[in-house]
């Protein structure tokens, strides 16, 4: 019988997972919901469901309803993408004991990366380095200096409930340290209702590094390098590049952190596609931040460069066939890639801008891969992730691939909701970016969204009223 | 056609498009013109591969996307609204529920009548202005306070045709 799986998920990841399920001569199952009555990625699948529900929480969150179509429907395996049920335990072991493969590691695995103390105690223990600091919380100035002088300075103080950035003071000295040590211990308690403090080594201009894994059950674990995500907007990535223009040439610094990552993965048994995320220093000290337990986003660029198929390899590992590789040897840096993720957002402020896209064309050059979930008249919803695309650059070196992210990004057009391709176009022209010199401060300190100008060119607009016209005059 | 691409801030553009002609090699010609700004310009339209294409020489083309007048439409970081023949009342200068001609034109029909309740965006009158008919859509909703004109009136530019009361 030819296996049949069922794919949790929407929009462009729905339509990845299809494409390697289709690849590995498999059914494609997918779901359509009662927010999403044309969903694109089910032009990929074979077979489709209604997914009862006009939310996440009734649809894609709702582990009862899907393990219901996973029994009536004869499911082999699920994919769950990422974000939804892609991290939770609860649904991995539940398809566990229905016999079903959940494609993702072991539900321990899930579990125990999902918490970010016990990961923390598990790479300790692992020999993986994770930021110094304070085993619990501190009581009072004397005790967060003495850590501060045992990890040196600057050291961050922080509310042990915080989250969002608040309750949190960075200490260049001892003097700043006795400063600030009541005034966070007072924000915390009213900004979290709880005074605990912890004291840690602060990163200074650091760089978001994660290496991606990917294991079968056998036993076997390899890595396909690392990816650079430190342009960030409020935590979010929005281009990711690999490898990493930071680590650069030092293939030893290279070597060190793909193998801490092997490391960790193996101390869970890892038996899946997952990432490791590493903060690096200015110094190339990295420490260890977490781990994603799932395909990522940014997952295409490592894909471009090693040539490794990572939802397919992720389907093989989980149905417990063999990787299109056996050594780590065969996996190899050819090339550099760059991703731009496109979302319905106002490329200013950055915040969310939904609606319906009118006009959807592009003319790429060569080396652009786009995976996507946009045409003509699709409605990008409030209800979803405002990241309605992804678009990938594969070139010899780093200079190429750049070249042809600006041309890609300057012939891709989009038209009825605000995105944020004029901001990709300004960065990727940007100096320090260009320049490959970055950290995960360069949104808020090169500020390239205040480039982003919205002119009403006169001539642009006589073109679109004549693109109107034409329709007009066709009806 | 006159053309009205307005954004949410109330700014404006309007021009007058054209058709002219069609000439031996399947391609369309078309004026724009828009007097406030002096414009005067000529348009190439043809059509690739299931597309259109405009240019401005008949030399160099540019793909035209593909719209339809009730698309929203955005300038970089802005909204824009794009109307075709017609600018909808209450985005003009006078008060938002009175309706006024902005052309010169003919009333072809009266859709409404003195004390009907009206929605927002529901048309009440078809004006013929520039060779078109034009729909007229209420700028609020509220109640018809009076009706100006009758079928067949013949307009000018600024005239009072209705009143609506929130």
């Amino acid at each position: 019988m030819t296996k049949r799986i069922l794919i949790c998920n929407r929009g462009e990841i729905a339509i990845r997972i299809a494409k390697a399920v289709r690849e590995l001569g498999y059914i494609a199952v997918g779901f359509w919901t009662d927010n999403e009555l044309e969903p694109p990625h089910l032009e990929y699948c074979h077979e489709w469901l209604h997914l009862k529900g006009a939310n996440n929480t009734e649809t894609y969150l709702n582990m009862n309803q899907i393990l219901v179509h996973v029994k009536e429907n004869k499911i082999d395996a699920v994919h769950p993408g990422y974000g939804f049920l892609s991290e939770n335990t609860i649904f991995a072991k539940k398809l566990e004991d229905l016999g079903v493969i959940f494609i993702g590691p072991h539900s321990v695995a899930i579990e125990k990366m999902g918490d970010k103390a016990i990961s923390k105690q598990i790479a300790k223990k692992a020999g993986v380095p994770v930021v110094p600091g304070s085993v619990g919380e501190i009581e009072n100035a004397a005790e967060a200096l003495k850590i501060a002088n045992e990890i040196g300075f600057p050291v961050l103080l922080k509310a042990v409930a915080g989250g969002g950035g608040k309750g949190m003071r960075v200490c260049l000295s001892k003097d700043d340290l006795d400063k600030n040590f009541e005034a966070v211990r007072r924000e915390a308690q009213s900004s979290f209702g709880n005074p605990g403090v912890l004291v840690e080594k602060f990163i200074l201009n650091p760089h978001h590094i994660e290496v991606q894994i990917i294991a079968d059950k056998k036993g076997n674990i390899y890595h396909c390098f690392e990816r650079e995500c430190s342009v960030q907007r409020r935590h979010q990535k929005i281009i990711e590049e690999a490898p990493s223009p930071f680590i650069g040439t030092d293939e030893s610094l290279r070597q060190k952190i793909c193998e801490t990552a092997v490391m960790l993965a193996k101390a869970v048994d890892y038996d899946s596609a997952g990432t490791v995320e590493f903060i690096m220093g200015e110094d190339k000290s990295f420490y260890f931040l977490e781990m994603n337990t799932r395909i990522q986003v940014e997952h295409p660029i490592t894909e471009e460069i090693t040539g490794v198929d990572l939802l397919v390899n992720m389907i093989k590992a989980a149905l417990g066939d063999e990787l299109d590789f056996s050594s780590q040897d065969e996996i190899k840096i050819n090339g550099h890639s760059i991703e731009c993720r496109i979302c319905a957002e106002d490329p200013v402020t950055m915040l969310p801008a939904p609606g319906k896209i009118a006009s959807f064309d592009y003319t790429f050059p060569q080396g652009v891969r786009f995976d996507h979930c946009m045409y003509e008249g699709f409605e990008v919803k409030p209800d979803f992730d405002p990241m309605i695309g992804k678009l990938i650059v594969k070139g010899l070196t780093r200079n190429v691939a750049l070249r042809k992210a600006l041309c890609a990004i300057k012939s891709l057009h989009i038209d009825g909701i605000k995105t944020n391709t004029s901001l990709h176009e300004i960065i990727i022209e940007q100096e320090n970016f260009v320049a490959g010199q970055y950290t995960t401060n360069y949104i808020s300190e090169i500020k390239p969204q205040d480039k982003v100008v919205g002119l009403m060119r006169e001539t642009a607009l006589y073109k679109k009223a004549l693109a109107i016209e034409i329709e007009g005059l066709r009806e | 056609m006159r053309y009205y691409i307005i954004n949410s801030e109330g700014r404006e553009v309007s021009f007058d498009l054209s058709y002219v002609s069609e000439d031996s090699l399947n391609t369309k010609k078309f004026k724009l013109r828009s007097k406030e700004d002096s414009v005067d310009l000529t348009y190439y339209v043809r059509s690739l591969a299931g597309k259109s294409y405009i240019s401005e020489d008949s030399r160099s083309w540019t793909k035209l996307p593909s719209l339809k007048s009730k698309d929203g439409l955005v300038n970089i970081n802005e909204n824009l609204n794009i109307y075709r023949g017609f600018k909808p009342s209450g985005l003009s200068n006078a008060k938002a529920g009175n309706l006024v001609t902005d052309m010169p034109g003919k009333i072809v029909k009266v859709m409404t009548t003195e004390g009907a309740v009206v929605n927002e965006g529901s048309t009440l009158l078809i004006l013929e202005a520039m060779k078109m008919e034009n729909e007229i859509k209420a700028g609020i909703s509220g109640v018809v306070k009076a009706v100006h004109v009758t079928e067949g009136q013949v307009l000018e530019s600024g005239f009072l045709m209705i009143e609506i009361e929130e």
